[in-house]
């Protein structure tokens, strides 16, 4: 108590001395003319002289500290409301650091002891003593009704908090008790004068009552904040585990969020929004223009890259309670063997896009075969001859820019839609799949992957070709410059979406190893 | 294609009892006697009318066999709907329906509205399992019944339709958050609340004409 105590006292110090030494003697200035002001008082309100009794003059000297510490108050309100917060933290830091066995010495020694280390204190203050004195009293008593009303707050706040259903007190909330506190402050010292008529016996069990009460309130604030924190877990994981036990549901759902944001709501989201422009586009009779995203759900593209989403995620789940379960060699052997997956379907990044495609068949079909999985890249190879088809009869000269731009956003869609339809079909085959091979099916992977955005690359290369053909002639240069940006930013799309479904099954790699 | 709401069903039940053909039914209006087998799943959509208002129901068709049981799980979650299938011609897929419902109410959310559905209603003389058992099972385990035949299409759209509608009245009951896409129910465009600033977009009469070709 005694540090706890000294630590008010020197930091009331503090914020009336805040450059103590140098400050005081303009401090003795302001005294003196306070001392002036009082024995003007004297004259008219009182009949006391400086010859009474000691009591007497304690007695003046607090009134004079009265005067003087409103007249402070007036002087600094700022930081007096500022100061004594941190007071009360000072009071709160230190209380549970106190062992019990201190509080058991204040019950069975006499009651004194500590009120007698409290009055050595205030002679330290020298000719200051009664200045002192109120400091602590105000203090001690605004820290402990600030204390009180805080725990109160706090904790009629928490739990209200609790009972409105969240699991957390919200910070708009705990702003608010802070700021609702503020005033009581200012209660504290109004009640201040009261309290000083006491004198000397009175103040010093008004002390050791204060520091009690601060006491006690600190325990208040300790253990009520425990009894919090623990309301608060037991609510969090009674509304975690409503209806999921052992949280099976909540972890995989928590790892989506942790990880990164689902693709497939990202792009629905997207495509959402786009519809919903383009109705406006459409109220004020603008030429509605394709959107990628409304034609690649169109295509199936959306559901698959879900589904395959849904089925990564179950790989996942299945991964992380084995490597859960593991521990020592076994562990970090499985560890590594993940990390090896990981490295196989490292997808170079060449620029180089336009490789050759005349054996786009060759290839997609070379690739696949290593996987040992009845899968064709048929419908997709059709897809793509039927727009290379499209482009070398198209008549440039009835083709109107829009229609051009609409049917090759509808390729680029419809073509990345059939590849991740083809690389979720592949997870599906390849977790049925009787007997694993993990690299040859991340080598397949790869060059599936590679291929089929470098065809993409193709297509939008030579879409884009047409649009520069039309460009010569065109007299609306800018909107068609427009429309050649949004095919390569669709295209690049395209490939992230590949891309995309590709890092998805690598879970499902990692499981066919172990 | 703009909606009100779009619901996710998922079609269950053994192999060969007709999941497939059901959705092609439903979807195409045509029937295809030989079917290649599902592998993992596939999609159908179609949109539909319940109440005035624009409704997509997304289907996926789950493979019966048993090799693809662990995927086809692993689709469940976020259905609003499920049609469970039986052949009425083999006694043993009725027999598999109680699996298969633990199957689903395990890992699916329980508001979850289950249609249970006699596939193959035109098959009378081969029928082994009497109407009445398939409506005794409906009534002990709260689903909803219905025969049908993909072949002649009877009660096909009646068994998608009477889900939906299910669905729609414990929205309108406030059982479904619309908000919780893990229910299986997504709002349209036009009614998403994120998009305030767009009062024009929600114009009623504009819905029915929206969409791309």
């Amino acid at each position: 108590m005694e540090t706890s105590d000294s630590e008010c006292f020197e930091s009331a110090d503090e914020e009336f001395y805040p450059e103590s030494n140098n400050k005081k003697p303009q401090k003795q200035e302001s005294i003196a003319s306070v001392v002036e002001q009082i024995e003007e008082l004297k004259v008219v309100a009182t009949t006391t002289t400086v010859e009474e009794q000691p009591t007497k003059e304690i007695k003046n000297k607090t009134v004079k500290t009265n005067k003087l510490g409103v007249k402070v108050n007036k002087v600094s309100p700022p930081t007096e409301t500022k100061e004594i917060p941190e007071t009360i933290n000072k009071n709160e830091e230190t209380i549970p650091e106190q062992s019990k066995d201190e509080i058991n010495l204040w019950d069975d020694d006499d009651d004194w002891e500590p009120v007698e280390q409290e009055t050595k204190s205030i002679p330290t203050n020298l000719g200051w003593s009664s200045w002192g004195n109120w400091d602590v009293t105000s203090l001690l008593n605004t820290a402990s009704a600030g204390v009180t009303t805080i725990t109160n707050h706090v904790s009629h706040g928490l739990t209200s908090v609790l009972e409105s259903g969240i699991g957390a007190p919200d910070p708009e909330e705990l702003a608010r008790i802070n700021s609702s506190e503020k005033p009581k402050f200012e209660d504290g010292n109004h009640s201040e004068p009261i309290n000083l008529s006491f004198g000397l016996s009175n103040f010093v069990s008004g002390v050791t009552h204060i520091t009690k009460l601060v006491e006690t309130t600190g325990n208040k604030v300790v253990k009520g904040g425990l009894d919090t924190l623990e309301t608060i877990g037991k609510k969090t994981m009674e509304v975690l585990q409503e209806g999921d036990p052992g949280f099976k549901k909540k972890r995989a759902f928590l790892k989506i969020n942790s990880n990164k944001p689902v693709l497939s709501h990202i792009l629905r989201e997207a495509k959402e929004k786009a519809e919903v422009e383009n109705k406006l586009l459409e109220e004020r009779q603008f030429a509605r223009k394709a959107n990628y995203e409304s034609l690649f759900d169109d295509h199936q593209g959306l559901v698959h890259l879900e589904a395959l989403e849904m089925l990564s995620k179950q790989c996942d789940i299945k991964l992380q309670s084995l490597l859960e379960s593991l521990t020592g060699d076994d562990l970090i052997e499985l560890q590594e063997t993940m990390n090896q997956i990981e490295e196989l379907c490292e997808l170079v990044d060449d620029d180089d896009e336009l490789e050759d495609t005349s054996q786009m068949k060759e290839k997609l079909d070379g690739a696949v075969s290593e996987m040992h999985i009845n899968i064709s890249y048929e419908k997709l190879l059709n897809t793509w001859s039927e727009a290379e088809d499209w482009l070398r009869n198209i008549n440039l000269a009835i083709c109107s820019e829009v229609e051009l731009h609409e049917q090759a956003i509808d390729t680029l869609a419809q073509l990345t839609a059939l590849a991740v339809e083809r690389f979720h079909k592949i997870g599906e085959l390849l977790l049925v799949k009787e007997h694993r091979s993990t690299a040859d099916e991340a080598d397949s992977l790869v060059q599936l992957t590679v291929t089929v955005t470098t065809l993409i690359s193709h297509v939008a290369t030579k879409l884009a070709d047409k649009f520069n053909e039309k460009l010569t002639t065109s007299t609306y240069k800018d909107e068609i410059n427009k429309l050649i940006t949004n095919i390569y930013f669709e295209s690049a799309n395209s490939i992230s979406y590949i891309k995309n479904a590709f890092q998805l099954l690598i879970p499902v790699l990692q499981v066919g190893a172990i | 294609m703009s909606y009100a709401y779009l619901f996710k069903y998922i079609i269950i039940g053994d192999t060969g009892v007709g999941k497939s053909c059901l959705l092609l039914q439903f979807t195409d209006k045509r029937f295809q006697p030989v079917h290649d087998l599902t592998i993992g799943v596939e999609f159908g959509a179609r949109m539909i009318t319940i109440d005035g208002k624009q409704i997509k129901l997304q289907i996926w068709d789950t493979a019966g066999q048993e090799a693809f049981r662990s995927i086809t799980r692993s689709y469940y979650r976020g259905a609003a709907g499920a049609l469970l299938v039986y052949d009425i011609t083999r006694r043993e897929t009725f027999n598999h329906l109680t699996t298969w419902l633990e199957d689903a109410r395990q890992h699916s959310n329980s508001n979850m509205v289950i249609m249970l559905i006699g596939n193959k209603s035109d098959l009378e003389s081969r029928r082994e399992v009497k109407k009445e058992e398939g409506e005794a099972f409906a009534r002990e385990h709260g689903l909803v019944f219905m025969e049908t035949s993909a072949k002649t299409a009877a009660n096909v759209e009646e068994a998608f339709i009477n889900t939906a509608r299910e669905i729609y009245e414990k929205i309108q009951e406030g059982v479904f958050d619309i908000n919780n896409e893990a229910n299986g129910i997504k709002i349209g465009p036009q009614h998403s609340p994120t998009n305030p600033s767009l009062p024009g977009a929600g114009g009623q009469g504009g819905s029915q004409g929206g969409g791309c070709c």
